[in-house]
């Protein structure tokens, strides 16, 4: 599974697959301080997009993400119930 | 694994951070969470649980150790996020010379 190469693209290809599929969309962050880089997966268990970075102004950008995909999981507004 | 209480959690993620600082990596894991806290039952076995909408589950682990948590609120929310991973990953990134993000995300806490 490739690593996407720009990061906007990246967060509306995120947003979108979790919006199809909010039950089963999960966010996982791998940071490593020896090697400097910080990675970014969203996956629903077929498609899998990643996105790492070892730049400072990066961390902001997946820092909000990461707020915005945690808001939209605890708010209640959410689309479909079983 | 271990559940804890989100600020219990925010203190051991913490931990996590500084003890990945010379080697290793710390894992952060965000899913959505329905509530449920007994298997999925059986066909023809109903359902025993009230569904919920409004929390999501939080995972952290350096690969041995495995803490997590369930935040509901909209507050939490807002507390996790930012005393959370990113001000760790800021607070490690200080010590490297070319990481600038120290002041960024300083501001960026002064304004919520």
């Amino acid at each position: 599974m490739p690593y996407y190469q720009t990061w906007e693209e990246f967060a509306r290809a995120a947003e979108k697959l979790y919006l199809t599929a909010p039950m089963k969309v999960r966010v996982v962050l791998k940071y490593r301080h020896c090697d400097g880089n910080l990675r970014i997966k969203v996956t629903d268990d077929a498609v899998c997009l990643q996105y790492k970075t070892d730049q400072a102004q990066d961390v902001k950008k997946i820092e909000k993400l990461h707020g915005k995909l945690m808001r939209l999981m605890v708010s209640k507004e959410s689309g479909d119930h079983e | 694994m271990v559940l804890l209480e989100n600020d219990s959690f925010l203190t051991e993620l913490t931990r996590l951070f500084q003890k990945c600082r010379t080697t290793g990596s710390v894992a952060i894991t965000l899913k959505k969470y329905d509530g449920r806290t007994k298997p999925v039952p059986r066909k023809g076995h109903p359902e025993s649980y009230e569904p919920a909408d409004n929390k999501c589950l939080l995972r952290a682990s350096d690969g041995k150790k495995k803490i997590s948590t369930v935040v509901s609120l909209k507050h939490h929310v807002r507390k996790i996020g930012v005393g959370g991973w990113d001000m760790q990953i800021a607070r490690l990134a200080n010590v490297r010379e070319h990481w600038l993000v120290g002041p960024i995300l300083g501001s960026m806490y002064m304004n919520v």
